[in-house]
């Protein structure tokens, strides 16, 4: 690793003497690549740097390619100066031997191809100061800069580099989110509208009963906030019977978030539980089981369903207490990354709703090659996955005819109305009209060699949802004319993962989806919709990498209360916090970075030392000021992003300057682990890491980062703020190096979280975050000049993040229509 | 022309024979690989009491004509064995009928609880497992009789609810087992993926042919992504068809697909549940299984036998009432023609691997968790024994006279090989197990 001490070695002579020895880079360039998530946290004392380690390769490894910390601008168009060889000779003659021609790379040499962020003139310095490898004077001054020049217009640039491989939009399969999301909503459009009023709470019926629980006399009915009752010896309402009573709540479940739920009944009586089966279905098996009791002690009965999220989901809880001394009851559930606790008034709804069809078939992992999920990949277990689905899809449908179709009891038996249904089914899941051969194929024939009508129809579900057409919802399209189905397709898939809903299935029907003001207001009118909140927080788990963190826990002995529930209350705090911002009216972006509030509710609140959370739930609680700034100072990103026994910079500012600032870092060049015990031990944590980064190869890249995670020592390792460090006082001040290689002096998070917010960077990569997950395709898919249009309506919108998604959506719905408008405009 | 119709239907529906491959996982379901014998133990029961003068000999010792009751039985009197005189004499909390349920297999006390019955104090689940299970857990702990399930719980019309009336089977101390009603829910839990891959055989072709349509129209580049997705149908459409070349030992019975769970289905289902527990026996899937017809106090309305008053109130007309004898025999006797159609394709079915029939490899037991309806007794409990997995002295008739039936439970455990000391409450086995030998 010898090369990469070269800009520190002090025997090296310039050949240009007004610059010898001065520092020629930019700070911001050469930075060694760093792979922010891969260093475990909770490592005991030590942890590699980077897992990663790149390739070595005798002699030594030229650097170029670790230059990637650089704004995206361009300035490209300059000629090159006079009276030298040109770039291209220059580059032929030194560079392409190893670089290869089109600087592919060459095996054995170089063999990375060429391209990257970083600017002309970085180039030149970098060229002028390091390269060629070995004979670095070969190639310096005017003749860097023409080198530079031609290889980052040739190349090197984003623009060269997309000529080369030009980016597309790709024909892309169902994500397991998006497949699962289409089902429900297949099947759900038979179905009545989840649509439910903001009350919140179960509606409990209170009854005296006769004998063990027959419902003698109805005592009251009420909506009750929580299943959350120990009525010891005493009576829920005044006149009920101690000796006997039940009671019957029913309503709805409103789960967040997608994924595995685990609920619990708690009882010294007799209670079931019903989940996501139909009212009146009282005699098929309880979800959970706990009707009879014993000793009349307290049980705990579980139970565990996969639940979408931002859907309404039916429950129906029937409890009685007999001749028992004591009586009490308790719903209660463990949400995913969560703790055990009641099931909170907010999730729950005293409107009974449908049941949703949730696909219980695991699916493999998405492709996340990109940082991001897409449907790239085809493999043998996702082929099974799907058909194991269909299977599990076709036998609900026959075991549920009367609540999974539109038909009742008589029309089952009739052919020609299981037929009809069939055309619906497949009409929705290809998102537009059957051709009649289509209909022929996936429909009528089934039925034609089947005289038993359930028979047919089991058929025709298994081959509709295993169909192509099903699967990748890019066939759907008119490729070149999107038509009013295709936009009506990618609308439902862009903005909520899904299929078209009624409204959208009657404009495309009217063709009423091809004007840009019809789209725009189809957007603002999806918006609202549960989906798009639920996509949203998939997006946030996404850039804050919520959902790579398993496992928050700290030393118990340093970090005593730390403990699973307060986790667990970070993590609501933090999706409170981005639900609260995007779905204000404002839905101010500068608020993600500089809000000085956070979401506590009382057990937050004694932790974090704060007052005003008085409530049960979380309440807003401002900070003195200057002291948090939105999602820099987040306890849950801050504990998320520290070592299990202090804080981490490092990981901060990896953290902070990858997903919120917009820098590209790649893998460091040599891993180098954070021995704690290796160090003074009176040092502060800055020290520690000033010490362990201060060789020029690291401190390339760790010039941006420390100063990022230095500005946030002043919260420790789970997020509370602190004055000290190891008995020290704290040192926030850094120089920060800005867009525009201009240092500037932070002493605080909030002073970043300010350059963050006029960054244009900055913007540009909460977009393209954007972009990846609303889309699943790159932002150059759509075209150039998007991304920066994109920002440019961003910014004048006043960083409005719902106008942002309607933007979004709406150029990925139309880029062809775009790409028309341009060429025929440039013609 | 009808049975091919039936055949071809049946097929299509991925209920056939024909394709049960992907289970190389599990060399039991193949059979034909173990030698050591095998000995199978099955539980039937069903509720509400018997006729005892319809139901026992006059006299103990050999068996002479059979009473009216087990006269569907008749072929197997020489390998049959009838228990008089045991008695459930479990005490404590909950209602008889709930004792008698609950404590058959167990031979243990209910945990004090919240269900009510007609008399005494409330009570929970039984504080014990229960003689199958103990069983299961002594074959499933040695490699050579451990098999995939260990014990399948067969159920034919068991209401969809759980208390100490509905549970006979328990894995523990407050821990009931429901049995399976549902034939089609047995048939996926047996041949599960099997059955619905071989669904699909069909179909593939179809979806190769939509693949190949729909990649026409797409560019170059991203049909790369569909011929994989081709592939992949591909090969499982091959690994179906290599699939079918395989048989197991006994072919997956055919279901009629169209039987609704309902009361008047009864005897269909009844029919499907024991050609799956046969079945699932032949392919030594388990070697323990119970099969638990309706509940205690089930109030079945057997219509099938022109029976329309509910079973349980049946059960308490007065010995004098003959109309309801009458309809009371014809129950008891359905029960013990179901129980014939079980012993008969048990007896008609080559052991596999072995020698003899299945039968003669095999204990049943039909039971009930009274010794007669109207007067809720626990004398007298039917236990009527058939096969010869146990090597009890068959053919005979046997007193003993108001013993506990902890000490048949006992027995059962012994001719397992399963030496315990006491089974259930312990006061309740103190001389031990019964000599059938």
């Amino acid at each position: 690793m010898g090369s990469f001490n070269r800009g520190a070695d002090p025997t090296r002579q310039f050949p240009v003497p007004n610059q010898a020895r001065k520092p020629i880079l930019p700070q911001e360039s050469l930075l060694p690549a760093i792979s922010p998530l891969a260093f475990p946290l909770n490592a005991k004392h030590a942890f590699p740097v980077s897992r990663k380690i790149p390739r070595m390769r005798p002699p030594s490894l030229p650097l170029l390619l670790a230059v990637l910390l650089a704004p995206l601008t361009s300035c490209s168009e300059k000629p090159g100066p006079s009276n030298v060889k040109t770039g291209q000779q220059i580059y032929s003659e030194h560079c392409a031997s190893c670089h290869g021609d089109q600087g592919q790379g060459v095996d054995d040499e170089y063999d990375e191809s060429l391209w990257g962020s970083k600017s002309v003139e970085s180039l030149a310095r970098y060229i002028h100061k390091s390269m060629p490898e070995d004979k670095e004077d070969t190639v310096v001054d005017d003749e860097a800069m023409a080198v530079a020049h031609y290889i980052y217009d040739a190349f090197y640039g984003p623009v060269a580099h997309a000529r080369h491989s030009p980016p597309r939009v790709e024909l892309l399969r169902l994500t397991n989110n998006q497949y699962r999301q289409s089902v429900s909503d297949l099947l759900g459009s038979f179905k009545r509208s989840q649509h439910l009023s903001p009350d919140r709470g179960l509606k409990g019926r209170y009854f005296n009963s006769e004998k063990m629980n027959k419902e003698k006399k109805s005592i009251l009915e009420r909506v009750d906030p929580e299943i959350n009752f120990d009525w010891g010896k005493g009576i829920p309402a005044p006149s009920m019977k101690q000796s006997g009573f039940s009671i019957r709540w029913s309503g709805s479940l409103l789960p967040a978030h997608s994924g595995t739920y685990e609920f619990r009944v708690r009882t010294r009586n007799g209670a079931l539980l019903l989940l996501n089966s139909f009212q009146g279905d009282d005699d098929k098996a309880a979800f959970i089981d706990a009707y009879v009791s014993t000793k009349n002690v307290i049980q705990q009965k579980t139970g565990r369903m996969d639940l979408l999220g931002g859907r309404a989901y039916p429950l129906f809880l029937h409890y009685f207490s007999y001749q028992e001394k004591l009586a009490s009851i308790q719903l209660e559930w463990k949400p995913p990354h969560g703790a055990w606790k009641v099931i909170p008034n907010e999730f729950l709804s005293p409107h009974v709703v449908d049941p949703v069809t949730v696909v219980d078939t695991k699916f493999p992992a998405d492709d996340r090659s990109l940082g991001y999920e897409r449907g790239s990949d085809i493999s043998k277990e996702w082929q099974e996955a799907t058909t194991y689905a269909a299977i599990e899809v076709a036998n609900h449908v026959l075991a549920n005819m009367q609540s999974a179709t539109p038909l009742n009891r008589e029309q089952i038996k009739d052919p020609e109305k299981v037929r009809h249904f069939c055309h619906q089914v497949a009409e929705r899941a290809f998102r537009r009209p059957l051709t009649p051969e289509q209909k022929e194929t996936f429909i009528d024939s089934r039925f034609e060699s089947q005289s038993d009508p359930k028979i047919a129809l089991r058929h025709s579900l298994l081959l509709i949802l295993t169909s192509p057409r099903f699967l990748y919802p890019g066939l759907a399209d008119n490729p070149g004319k999107p038509d009013s189905y295709t936009l009506a397709s990618r609308l439902a898939l862009t903005l909520w993962d899904s299929l078209p809903d009624q409204k959208l299935r009657e404009a495309a029907a009217q063709n009423k989806l091809q004007k840009p003001a019809q789209i725009t207001a189809q957007l603002r009118r999806m918006l609202q919709d549960p989906r798009a909140r639920q996509k949203m927080r998939g997006f946030f788990h996404h850039w804050l990498a919520m959902d790579e963190r398993e496992d928050l826990g700290k030393d118990p002995t340093l970090y005593p209360d730390f403990d699973q529930h307060v986790v667990a209350d970070l993590r609501s705090s933090l999706e409170r916090f981005v639900d609260e911002i995007v779905w204000s009216p404002a839905s101010d972006y500068r608020q993600l970075l500089l809000a000085d509030y956070l979401f506590l509710n009382p057990r937050l609140a004694k932790f974090y030392q704060a007052d005003g959370a008085r409530n049960s739930t979380f309440d807003r609680v401002t900070f003195p000021e200057g002291e948090r700034a939105g999602i820099f100072t987040h306890p849950y990103l801050l504990s998320a992003n520290a070592y299990h026994n202090n804080t981490s910079p490092i990981h901060r500012g990896v953290f902070l300057s990858q997903k919120v600032l917009g820098h590209l870092l790649k893998p460091p060049p040599e891993a180098v682990a954070f021995k704690n015990e290796d160090f003074d031990p009176s040092l502060t944590m800055r020290e520690k890491v000033t010490e362990l980064t201060k060789k020029e190869s690291c401190m390339q890249c760790h010039r941006v980062i420390n100063p990022i995670g230095f500005s946030l020592e002043r919260f420790d390792a789970v997020g509370r703020f602190r004055t000290r460090d190891n008995k020290k006082p704290i040192n926030t001040v850094s120089d920060y190096l800005t867009d525009n290689d201009q240092k500037v002096r932070i002493t605080s998070a909030r002073d970043l979280a300010n350059l963050a917010v006029a960054s244009k960077i900055a913007h540009r990569a909460f977009i393209t975050h954007l972009v990846h997950h609303l889309t699943k395709q790159s932002t150059e898919a759509y075209g150039s000049g998007h991304l920066d249009s994109l920002r440019e309506k961003f910014a004048d919108s006043g960083y409005n993040i719902q106008s942002l998604l309607v933007e979004i959506t709406s150029m990925a719905a139309t880029h062809e229509l775009d790409r028309k408008t341009a060429a025929a405009s440039s013609n | 022309m009808i049975m091919r119709t039936r055949r071809a239907f049946l097929r299509d529906l991925g209920l056939s024979a024909a394709a049960l491959p992907f289970v190389s996982g599990l060399p039991s379901l193949y059979g034909a690989e173990n030698p050591a014998p095998r000995q199978r133990l099955i539980i039937m029961f069903s509720p509400n009491g018997t006729l005892p003068p319809d139901f026992w000999p006059d006299h103990p010792g050999e068996l002479g004509e059979l009473k009216p009751i087990l006269e569907p039985l008749k072929d197997y009197k020489e390998r049959m064995l009838l228990l008089k005189g045991l008695s459930n004499r479990i005490r404590g909390d909950g209602d008889g009928h709930m004792r008698g349920m609950s404590c058959l297999l167990t031979g243990i006390e209910l945990l004090p609880g919240n269900i009510q019955g007609g008399s005494d104090t409330p009570a929970g689940w039984a504080n014990g497992i229960s003689i199958d299970q103990e069983l299961k857990n002594f074959l499933q702990k040695n490699s050579a009789t451990s098999t995939r399930f260990g014990s399948l719980e067969f159920g034919v019309a068991v209401p969809r609810r759980a208390d100490p009336w509905t549970r006979m089977v328990y894995a523990g101390s407050n821990k009931p087992v429901a049995p399976i009603d549902d034939p089609y829910q047995m048939l996926n839990k047996l041949y599960g993926k099997m059955k619905d891959k071989a669904t699909l055989v069909g179909l593939l072709d179809d979806v190769s042919d939509d693949l190949k349509k729909v990649s026409k129209k797409i560019s170059k580049e991203d049909r790369r992504l569909l011929a994989d997705h081709l592939d992949l149908v591909r090969a499982m459409e091959s690994e179906l068809k290599r699939a079918d070349d395989k048989k197991l030992v006994h072919p997956e019975p055919e279901l009629d697909p169209n039987i609704e769970l309902v009361n008047d289905n009864t005897p269909e289902v009844s029919r499907m549940q024991i050609d799956l527990l046969v079945n699932a026996m032949a392919n030594d899937m388990t070697r323990i299984a119970t099969l638990q017809y309706m509940r205690s106090v089930g109030q079945a309305r057997m219509r099938w036998l022109n029976v329309e008053e509910g079973h349980h109130s049946l059960s308490h007309e007065g010995d004098d009432n003959k109309n309801a004898q009458d309809k009371l025999r014809r129950i008891n006797t359905w029960f013990a023609q179901e129980l014939a159609y079980l012993t008969k394709k048990l007896a008609e079915t080559p052991e596999p691997g072995g020698t003899g029939s299945m039968l003669d490899h095999t204990t049943i037991i039909w039971t009930n968790e009274l010794g007669k309806g109207n007067s809720h007794t626990h004398n007298n409990i039917p236990f009527l024994v058939l096969g010869n997995g146990a090597g009890f002295k068959m053919g005979q008739c046997h007193d003993f006279k108001g013993q506990s039936h902890n000490r048949f439970l006992l027995s059962l455990a012994h001719s397992f090989g399963h030496q315990l000391k006491t089974f259930g409450s312990a006061k309740h086995c103190k001389d031990g197990a019964l000599e059938l030998g």
